[in-house]
């Protein structure tokens, strides 16, 4: 017997975001809808003896604008991935308009998080000092190290005692916490939800990629006839979650309704996804459903898209599945393209840019390079913002390494008569 | 939960062996099984500590195929065994891929494999890495494994959230099922013990240390506790929606009547916190949700493991949430199976399928500030409800409340 479903919509009142476009989420929609990159040159290690050196870091390093360091506790330990986790909290709650400790109860609250390495980069310092010389490393950088500590440390300094739980399901991470965010926000497990994921570059990843030759010498090109492979990218994104009729109960003004999330998995190879596309269509049918919607009602998809030729041709497969003939005509925003792969907060960061999508009513561009891939006829939206001033609902797609999908559907909020 | 979930298959490995009925036998000796740890790479500190329940060698034999085992990393080899146990145990032979997720708990991932990479990109080279090792260093290899060697096409979601992981993921799958989402979910926790991490975890000062007699002990609740005992392993349950169990004629072992988590942000990233009220609230909105009270619950099944402060936090959550009022029997079973959680949500189970669970190691000296009174392997009624409790260092809790089976 499943289980009676509360008819309790649920709104997305407060946004955060740091990423290779900035830190905030101005900096990262003024930067999206220039079609600006991200991806360029970096320096938070040293890469002249890896096969590729771009990625989309988070400009000035770990150093937010805010004075994060005097407003959060033990900062100084902190691993890179929680600093960002924890300037995206602060930024979505201050959004919304709600101190968590301050105004409801803290049981109430809960923190969904994603993210596929946590703190690796600072075990990399370590792990490398403790073997060249076990008493010169510091046991202190491992504190943060594990995976689960960005969605920890945001729980903590917001003094948040209701659920706590990390999803480390490579690049679905981020849309996986949200989906599990969105069902404790329906059912009433919480009140509020501080939903996100937080990933920092680390050699391991730009490494590992790159041995597996999915990594692109150029900025990543999704989609495009000569696209060889995703880009890196790092930062953090949160959504705050709650109960529709809470928010505008208390004066809030939702930026989106965050309608449904369905998942699958490939079972077909580690990192190859299905060719076919059916697991990837799956988690699009199935968050459609959740979200009582059909495949008609999308006016654009958010899509996974890494640049690499298994994934984009996988996901054109996926695209073909759900939306039939109209595959080729529903616009597709590629943000990776501008801010490279967060991998575990990739779902979170799109999920925060197909929100700003639907709610300034304009589509973000990529930068037009090279040809169109024939064999994919998509409509992604190239060079100018698309104006949709009448858009009513977006899909997000995330595809995972171990062939874990996901997706999300959103509803623009158009106010309390729509 | 609208329904009760109904556990159906159990697969476990762990330092007693392969398979549940070997672990029942541990638990009712209540002695660890404990092994020496190779300390040949030099991580280890001359006087650090020397044991771990780690899983002996020959276990994985006839559950993988040889190419599995040439690509798997170790704790995607134990997953996928611990998976076909299950399956096994539950009676199931394939069916429902489309509607069957995984999900699989891990504080620490795919260590071995995490650091050999490590070594190649930072010693000799990026362009050394090997892609192969790379595609297995993901935490979420165990589950994608166990997804494509049984095509189970449902959800596949892995839980890091260290020692509270493991009821994470029974609870997760429970919801997968209580949605709608999934007819079976395959659910539990995987963790490999790698000398090095043994070695690190040493370093911090969480492992039990010999006593005068040399002996590394957990001690859970004990007064001379010192630390836990690492441990390693993969246990997977097969949960069923009671439909799903009554098409097919199938048994329960148990039931998940309920199941929360909550968090204590008064804890260090990596210790132990003082919100124990905190905890206990969770706690009682876990038995509240399957309609229970405090003394409804026959037994605990904790996951105290001998650490000084997180044991002492268990007891403090516990009489919180029991206001006063005297707590059942609680049982330890990290004191035999170490501190892997898989061993715990085992455990659990056979708790609430009637099997004994013994004495753990210091229960004659227990710790008396706690106020805990450990099951001191005397014969006690079967349980019909059962609590498993598991709190991690950083801050979460996880609950988790069992039934006896049906069917």
């Amino acid at each position: 017997m499943q289980r009676e479903r509360p008819a309790r919509r649920v709104a997305i009142t407060g946004v955060g975001a740091v990423c290779g476009l900035g830190w905030g989420v101005e900096a990262l929609w003024q930067g999206l809808r220039a079609g600006r990159t991200g991806i360029g040159p970096f320096a938070r290690f040293d890469h002249s003896q890896h096969r590729t050196h771009l990625a989309a870091e988070a400009p000035d390093g770990d150093n937010p604008p805010w004075d994060l360091a005097r407003l959060c506790r033990g900062w100084r330990r902190l691993s890179i991935a929680d600093r960002f986790a924890l300037f995206a909290a602060l930024e979505a709650v201050e959004q919304a308009g709600l101190d968590p400790t301050g105004t409801m109860p803290p049981e109430d609250v809960g923190v969904y998080f994603g993210s596929s390495t946590g703190g690796m980069y600072e075990s990399e310092l370590f792990f490398g000092d403790f073997l060249r010389d076990p008493r010169r490393a510091r046991l202190s950088a491992l504190v943060a190290q594990q995976v689960n500590a960005p969605g920890d440390a945001v729980a903590r300094q917001l003094g948040v005692t209701g659920p706590v739980a990390t999803f480390s399901s490579a690049c679905a991470s981020g849309a996986l916490a949200l989906g599990a965010a969105l069902a404790a926000v329906r059912s009433g497990e919480v009140d509020v939800a501080i939903a996100g994921g937080s990933d920092s570059l680390c050699q391991l990843t730009y490494a590992g990629f790159n041995a597996l030759r999915s990594v692109d010498e150029a900025p990543c090109r999704p989609f495009r006839a000569e696209r060889a492979g995703m880009s890196f990218g790092e930062g953090a994104a949160v959504l705050v979650l709650e109960p529709l009729e809470r928010a505008l109960a208390r004066g809030a003004e939702p930026l989106a309704v965050l309608a449904g999330a369905g998942s699958s998995c490939d079972a077909h190879h580690m990192t190859a996804p299905d060719p076919t596309g059916a697991g990837a269509a799956a988690a699009v049918e199935a968050a459609l459903a959740d979200a009582g919607l059909a495949a008609g009602a999308v006016d654009f998809v958010n899509v996974h898209g890494t640049g690499t030729p298994l994934n984009d041709a996988a996901e054109w497969q996926a695209l073909r599945r759900v939306f039939g003939e109209r595959a080729g005509e529903v616009p597709l925003v590629a943000t990776k393209a501008l801010i490279g792969h967060l991998l575990g907060c990739s779902g979170a960061i799109e999920a925060v840019a197909t929100v700003l999508c639907l709610q300034r009513g304009e589509l973000h561009p990529v930068r037009r390079e090279g040809e169109a891939d024939p064999e994919l006829p998509v409509s992604l939206v190239l060079d100018a913002p698309l104006s949709l001033p009448d858009m009513r609902a977006a899909v997000s797609t995330s595809l995972a390494f171990g062939g874990s999908n996901a997706a999300l559907v959103f509803s623009r909020w158009a106010g309390p008569a729509a | 939960m609208s329904a009760p979930v109904l556990v159906t298959g159990v697969g476990t490995l762990g330092c007693w062996g392969s398979g549940s009925e070997l672990l029942a036998a541990a638990l009712a000796a209540g002695v660890p099984l404990a092994s020496e740890v190779d300390r040949s790479a030099g991580y280890h500190l001359a006087n650090g500590t020397r044991r771990a329940c780690l899983v002996p060698a020959g276990q994985l034999a006839g559950w993988l195929s040889p190419g599995e085992s040439r690509r798997m990393s170790p704790p995607s080899k134990l997953a996928v065994a611990a998976s076909r146990m299950a399956l096994k145990c539950a009676g199931l032979d394939g069916g429902e891929e489309e509607r069957t997720a995984v999900v699989i708990a891990t504080a620490f991932g795919p260590s071995t494999n995490t650091e050999i990479l490590l070594k190649q990109i930072l010693f000799e080279g990026p362009e050394s890495a090997s892609p192969s090792l790379f595609m297995e260093s993901v935490a979420n290899a165990p589950a994608a494994q166990i997804a494509i060697a049984l095509k189970a096409r449902g959800s596949s979601l892995t839980v890091c959230q260290r020692e509270a992981g493991p009821l994470l993921a029974l609870g997760t799958g429970a919801a997968e099922i209580d949605a709608g989402r999934a007819r079976r979910v395959l659910a539990g926790t995987v963790e490999e013990m790698t000398p090095l991490l043994h070695a690190l975890l040493d370093r911090f000062g969480a492992l039990a240390r010999g006593g005068p007699e040399g002996e590394e002990l957990a001690r859970p609740f004990g007064r001379g506790r010192n630390g836990f005992l690492a441990g390693e392993g993969a246990t997977v349950l097969v949960l069923e929606s009671a439909e799903s169990v009554a098409d097919r004629g199938g048994k329960a072992l148990a039931r998940v009547l309920a199941w929360g988590n909550a968090f204590d942000p008064t804890a260090p990233p990596s210790g132990w916190g003082r919100g124990h009220h905190a905890l206990a609230r969770g706690l009682r909105r876990t038995l509240e949700r399957a309609g229970l009270r405090p003394a409804d619950v026959d037994l605990v099944v904790s996951g105290a493991s001998g650490a000084r402060d997180g044991d002492r936090l268990e007891a403090e959550v516990l009489r919180a949430a029991w206001q006063g009022a005297p707590l059942p029997p609680v049982a330890a079973p990290k004191a035999v199976t170490g501190e892997y959680g898989g061993g715990l949500l085992a455990s659990a189970v056979l708790a609430v399928a009637g099997s004994p669970l013994g004495p753990a190691a210091g229960w004659q000296d227990a710790d008396p500030d706690l106020g805990i009174v450990l099951c001191d392997g005397s014969s006690l009624p079967a349980p019909a409800v059962v609590l498993v409790t598991s709190l991690a260092a950083g801050g979460a809790g996880a609950w988790a409340v069992l039934g006896r089976g049906v069917g």
